[in-house]
């Protein structure tokens, strides 16, 4: 009697993981009659042995007796011949290399490489980082109760950087009511005493003098400023050094006289702060089919700047912005805001500028200032270009669309541009509600009315989001119809379109979130803009839970 | 699985490599994060007991593919003087592991531990098998000076890096045995090998190893110990160089080597491991157990520290009841350091996601020491139990519950929430150490079981719980063996369709390991019963049981969805619907006629609710407590569970009209299951049995079937006729 499995279709895969088909013979006796099993098998043997061996005595029949000798023989069929395919392979790595097929120095120094790059022990040691070690001596502070002196400390160097900037302010006031009245004059005089040519004049004269005016006035504040941060980190340093040792607390005593200087210090000057009526909504919602997580949403009508901006005339509240912003810095909850911009990296114009503006307001002691930032940016860009371009080259099959193509030839043109969807990020410690900002790029495409889900502003959403998950952004700031200022084509329709594309993406990216890092719960807060009506805004308070499911209330009274 | 005795526990960590950013596989869906992948296969690990190696007690997934694993340590002491006896012991090690198709791929001294006894225990084993060769994490695993020269060879190459696209082989089991003789070496010579020179130079070193004849002395003329070597025995020297071969063809495999002359003579001092015989098998337990003469003998051993006696799996779990905490412990020693993330923020991204301006976070890089855990916390937490406490008898039928009327403290317990009680060290000790006795007297005091069940279930001993209170008996891995599951059946499509839908957010269901044992089982349950078809929600509901799946489930459908699977069933579910909605009505007469007005009818909803046994809608957490009671009722429990859902929703769908029912039922708000529990017990109670009759049920049993094997006859297994009683004497 002959048993032979049918054999199955032999598949070659690339590569070296190619398999070869073995015939495996098992022979038996069954009283008088001698039986001869061949099985044809793949190597090398990915199934359960014993499932095989369960379906081999099904199909076949065999008889009981057999069993364990058969599977015994299977098994070590199967490990004599694996074993052997491993010999050979490895063997043949060792003749490729006796034979110089392969270069010793090359193999040895990508083992080491490895080693080196990835286990500590290997490792060269770390250098020490300034920053990092501020950051812990600034976080073990912060969270001691030395925080309220770090905090007053601060709010010091506040004050006196606004003084310097109303100082500046009033003086390029002066300056601007001057030559206005000079100009005036000059006007007057139009045609009489004056030319054209000396309007000119004097305008370029006003204009030398503006920007002398300005650029000294930077430059001061720019030296304030480094000044500061470099005093601040030095108490830090001080003071941690010396609540270590109790013995001598000379830093703690004297900052702790300070803060009856500041008790209506800028009181005289404070600016106008207009504070509009600030609308509000917050939902609460869970997301996932069976597993499910609570998200809070917030719907907000602001500015967007106001997330950044120190508030003056809440006196009481700027203390606690700060604590809780300062709290968190180097905790595992951060707060996040997204900015629209074009797509130059700098703070030249628009929103980029007002934003750099607030920057300015007051120093960030832990992170470099936002030009600085920007300008590592801007080389990052450069590099990222070159990589991208190196692999494009490599892989000419990547870009097949011809939309790509456009792309690419206008980054060769400028590549220190950006694109829609892409973002940079910047990090701030001088800010009164945000940590990170999101510089996400988007075109005029944006205020068109027919943008889908694949758009890259959406795209880059995503990407957003993704971020959050990887670094622990848990609050989010998102404006919601991806404009920060209204203009006369965004009409009622439109805007109830783009919220509920935006609601309805922003709910898919977080429900695969959850897949990202296992379901913590999230602050999202959709921003509108200022200017949009009250009505507007009820009307997409009303959308939000159509498309977000609100969790039902808990009833503490059971009802019976 | 072995007591703790003196082991320690250990715990270590590394980091998964990453994905490439949005890379999608064959099937269209995202690809499996690596840490996950390695999750499904470090289970077979837990499995993997022998008493020269570790044992792997847990693994978790932290934040950003960290992975965490656990190991069990014998306290280390220092090396032993008895080359030939470690070299016996580590061979053995090796040997099992072989046998489960593993390599130990990092073999080096630290990862042999040494026990005060001068026993060997081997660690980190499973490393390079849960790592898919080494494919699923960024470093090389091995150290240097250990590494086989055919490894060295073959090259190490990194995952992620596009211009390599082959891959080098798995590793043989020879390559242990060249660290072996690496080792072996070392001990001999009492110094390192190849100390102070750079790793590639090491790793040249040893390629050139094969261009001469007597390795050793080479080795040993290398590090000016040729005297050292010659004085050596004659058989450790044979085998340094039978270890120490260069060609993997002519080197020996573990179990060659173990069978060698060698060994001759030490060989018999250790006996052949024999894996003890667990629950569901067809050999008897108590073979091998045999009393000693005077059985005062088992008595005279003092009072120790009763803890230890408890196996290592009972020991960690309890150990993270007390506070334990993996992270937080490796974070203690400084093993984990994670820098502040906006430190470590990238500055720019492209629109496909490719981040640019990201450091590479030095907390990433491999970190090889194990930490000891300790377990003072938990020794503190119950030093008050008494030693009688981890020895409750189970003969006194007399008591409701044998063990916890010692103390006030745990009848108390037995009141509090249940989520309260499965977090509570003390109780949970109790609850163990009962049904860890009771279960292994099954079937014997199978009634004991449904007793103690119906206060609660210690979630460390659900599974087995479950399979004793659906009367599972016999050798049920033989019979799945003996099912076919790999000839393509018309239904794996479906199948393959289905798995990914299943309770993915859990880790250990989502990993590729996890997919391929789920459908395995699925297939052997459509094979074994060719008069039933594969229906679609059937996955889920056996999903919940990862033990002893296909047993379980074969004993499980017949009584709860009794031809619910019939190709053509819509008979079968049309009675069921129908018993239901008359429990409403008969339970909530107002609801019922409200959702008869606006045309509500249970087949809009229920369907998947009781095809799927509840699993589809709840989470597993919650599914456990649901199916703890539903498997103690009777085959119309689901009803009751059904309606009580419905209570809670009740005011809700009183308030909203058809649209809006349907809406409130595809995305279902969350259930407090607790109290659905609670309520449906209660309801099961109320109802009068006439009311869930089924004329497609499951006729029961007759009571004699099941009493072969015991003559106490008030034993009756058959619940399923008097379920009412029990559940009364519950509420």
């Amino acid at each position: 009697m002959q048993v032979i499995e049918g054999s199955s279709s032999m598949k070659k895969t690339k590569g070296k993981s190619s398999t070869t088909e073995r015939e495996f013979v098992f022979e038996f006796k069954a009283g008088k009659q001698s039986c001869h099993l061949s099985v044809p098998l793949n190597f090398p043997v990915e199934e359960n042995i014993s499932d095989l061996h369960g379906r081999l005595m099904l199909l076949h029949n065999l008889p009981c007796f057999i069993e364990k000798d058969l599977k015994q023989s299977l098994e070590i069929f199967i490990e004599d011949q694996t074993n052997q395919d491993r010999d050979i392979d490895s063997e043949l790595a060792l003749q490729k290399i006796k034979m110089g097929q392969v270069d010793m120095d090359h193999l040895t120094k990508a083992w080491s490489k490895a080693y080196t790059e990835t286990t500590l022990e290997h490792a060269k040691p770390e250098e020490p980082n300034w920053d990092e070690d501020f950051a812990d001596v600034y976080h073990e502070l912060i969270h001691s109760p030395a925080s309220e002196t770090l905090l007053n400390l601060e709010h010091n160097y506040f004050v006196s950087i606004s003084e310097l900037i109303s100082e500046r302010d009033m003086e390029l006031k002066k300056l601007q009511e001057r030559q206005s009245h000079e100009m005036d004059e000059v006007m007057q005089g139009l045609g009489k005493t004056r030319s054209d040519h000396d309007v000119n004049t004097v305008a370029a004269k006003h204009f030398d003098s503006q920007q002398e005016l300005e650029n000294k006035w930077a430059s001061e504040l720019k030296q304030l400023t480094s000044i500061q941060k470099q005093e601040y980190q030095e108490w830090v340093m001080k003071l941690h050094q010396d609540l270590q040792n109790p013995n001598n607390s000379s830093v703690n005593e004297e900052i702790k006289v300070q803060p009856s200087q500041l008790r209506g210090s800028h009181e005289g000057n404070e600016r106008l702060y207009e504070e509009q009526r600030q609308l509000e909504e917050s939902f609460t919602i869970h997301l996932g089919a069976q597993l499910k997580t609570m998200h809070n949403l917030r719907l907000i009508r602001a500015d967007v700047l106001d997330f950044c901006k120190h508030k003056r005339n809440h006196r009481s509240g700027i203390k606690l912005h700060r604590l809780q912003t300062a709290l968190s810095l180097y905790s595992t909850s951060l707060c996040g805001l997204v900015l629209l911009v074009d797509n130059r990296i700098n703070s030249y114009s628009g929103i980029k500028r007002d934003f750099a503006t607030v920057c300015q307001e007051c120093t960030d002691f832990h992170f470099l200032p936002l030009e600085e930032q920007l300008k590592i940016i801007q080389q990052v860009v450069l590099y990222a270009r070159i990589q991208r371009n190196s692999k494009v080259k490599n892989h000419p099959d990547v870009l097949k669309n011809g939309s790509s193509e456009d792309k690419y030839k206008n980054i060769e043109r400028n590549p220190s541009n950006i694109f829609p969807g892409e973002f940079y990020i910047t990090r701030h410690s001088n800010l009164s509600e945000v940590h990170i900002v999101f510089h996400l790029c988007v075109d005029d495409n944006v205020r068109s009315g027919n943008i889908t889900a694949r758009d890259p502003a959406i795209m880059g959403l995503r990407n957003i989001l993704k971020v959050c998950c990887t670094h622990d952004i848990t609050t989010i700031t998102i404006p919601l119809l991806l404009v920060h200022d209204m203009s006369e084509e965004m009409t009622i329709p439109w805007c109830l379109k783009r919220a509920e594309l935006v609601f309805k993406c922003v709910k898919g990216f977080m429900m695969e979130m959850a897949s990202w890092d296992g379901g913590i719960s999230r602050t999202v807060q959709f921003l509108v803009p200022r200017s949009i009506s009250e009505e507007m805004f009820y009307q997409l308070s009303n959308m939000l839970p159509q498309i977000f499911r609100v969790s039902s209330t808990l009833t503490l009274t059971s009802k019976r | 699985m072995f007591p703790l005795k003196d082991a320690h526990l250990g715990a270590h960590t590394f980091f998964a490599s990453a994905l490439p950013h949005d890379v999608c596989g064959s099937n269209g869906l995202p690809l499996t994060p690596n840490s996950i992948r390695i999750l499904g296969r470090f289970q077979i690990l837990k499995t993997v007991i022998h008493p020269r190696l570790c044992q792997y007690v847990d693994i978790s997934r932290g934040k950003h593919g960290k992975v965490e694993a656990e190991e069990c340590d014998p306290s280390l002491v220092g090396t032993h003087p008895l080359v030939l006896h470690i070299a016996y012991q580590v061979l053995e090690g090796l040997e099992y592991m072989n046998k489960h198709g593993m390599v130990h791929r990092a073999l080096g001294l630290r990862n042999i531990l040494l026990d005060r006894l001068g026993s060997v225990k081997l660690a980190k084993f499973g490393l390079y098998h849960m790592t898919d060769h080494g494919e699923d994490v960024d470093f090389p695993i091995g150290y240097p000076s250990y590494l086989a020269p055919e490894v060295i060879a073959q090259g190490f190459v990194h995952s992620n890096d596009p211009t390599y696209s082959e891959k080098p082989p798995p590793s043989s089991p020879k390559v242990d045995v060249w660290s072996l003789g690496m080792i072996l070496f070392e001990l001999c010579v009492g110094r390192r090998l190849l100390q102070n020179i750079e790793i590639s130079e090491k790793l040249k070193f040893i390629l050139t190893l094969g261009y001469i004849d007597d390795i050793v002395t080479v080795l040993a003329e290398e590090h000016g110990c040729l005297e050292l070597i010659k004085e050596l025995p004659g058989s450790v020297l044979n085998l340094l160089k039978k270890c120490l071969t260069f060609l993997p063809s002519k080197r020996l495999t573990p179990a060659e080597l173990l069978i060698d002359m060698l060994f001759v003579e030490i060989a018999p001092l250790y006996k052949p491991f024999q894996k003890p015989v667990g629950l569901f098998s067809s050999s008897l337990r108590c073979m091998d157990l045999n009393l000693p003469e005077d059985i005062g003998e088992l008595c005279k051993e003092e009072e120790e520290d009763c803890l230890t006696e408890r196996s290592i799996d009972e020991v960690y779990y309890l150990w993270c009841l007390a506070g334990g905490d993996l992270e937080k412990e490796l974070t203690n020693k400084g093993i984990i350091q994670s820098k502040p993330p906006v430190c470590t923020l990238p500055n720019f991204l492209l629109e496909d996601g490719e981040v640019f301006g990201q450091g590479r976070d030095r907390s990433f890089l491999l970190d090889d020491t194990t930490v000891t855990l300790s377990l003072c916390q938990l020794k503190n937490r119950l030093k008050d139990v008494s030693g009688e406490a981890y020895y409750p008898l189970l003969e006194d039928e007399q008591s409701n519950l044998p063990q916890s009327n010692n103390t006030n403290e745990l009848t108390a317990a037995v009141n509090l929430p249940l989520i309260i009680r499965e977090r509570d060290t003390e109780y949970q000790l109790h609850r163990i150490i009962l049904f860890d006795r009771l279960l292994k007297a099954y079937p014997f005091k199978k009634n004991q079981i449904w007793k103690e069940a119906r206060i609660d279930i210690p979630p460390l001993l659900r599974g087995l719980t479950w399979a004793a209170l659906l009367g599972i008996e016999g050798d049920i891995q033989a019979k799945y063996d003996a099912i076919d599951k790999d000839t393509p059946i018309p239904t794996d499509r479906q199948i393959e369709v289905d798995i990914p839908r299943c309770h993915q957010y859990d880790e250990l269901l989502s990993s590729p390991e996890g997919h391929v044992k789920f459908r395995r089982v699925l297939k052997a349950w459509v094979v074994s019963h060719p008069d039933l078809v594969y229906w679609q929600g059937e996955s889920i509901s056996i999903l919940i049981f990862a033990s002893l799946a296909y047993a379980c489930m074969s004993s499980f459908i017949p009584k709860y969805l009794y031809n619910f699977f019939l190709k053509d069933n819509s008979h079968v579910i049309q009675e069921y619907l129908t018993v239901f909605s008359q429990m409403i009505a008969f339970h909530d007469p107002e609801l019922s006629n409200h959702l008869n007005e606006i045309g509500f009818i249970p087949d809009l909803y229920a369907i998947p609710w009781f095809l799927t046994m509840f699993t589809h809608v709840f989470p597993l957490h919650k599914i456990f407590h649901l199916w703890d009671t539903l498997l103690l009722g009777n085959s119309s429990f689901p009803f009751c569970i059904g309606v009580a859902i419905l209570q809670q929703l009740r005011d809700r769908l009183l308030a909203n009209g058809f649209n809006e029912c349907i809406l409130l039922f595809s995305d279902l708000p969350e259930i407090d299951i607790e109290r659905c529990v609670r309520e449906s017990i209660n309801l099961f109670c109320w109802t009068p049995k006439s009311a869930t009759y089924r004329q497609h049920a499951q006729t029961p049993k007759p009571p004699s079937d099941n009493n072969g094997f015991n003559k106490s006859s008030y034993f009756s297994a058959d619940y399923q006729d008097l379920p009412k009683t029990d559940l009364v004497s519950y509420c």
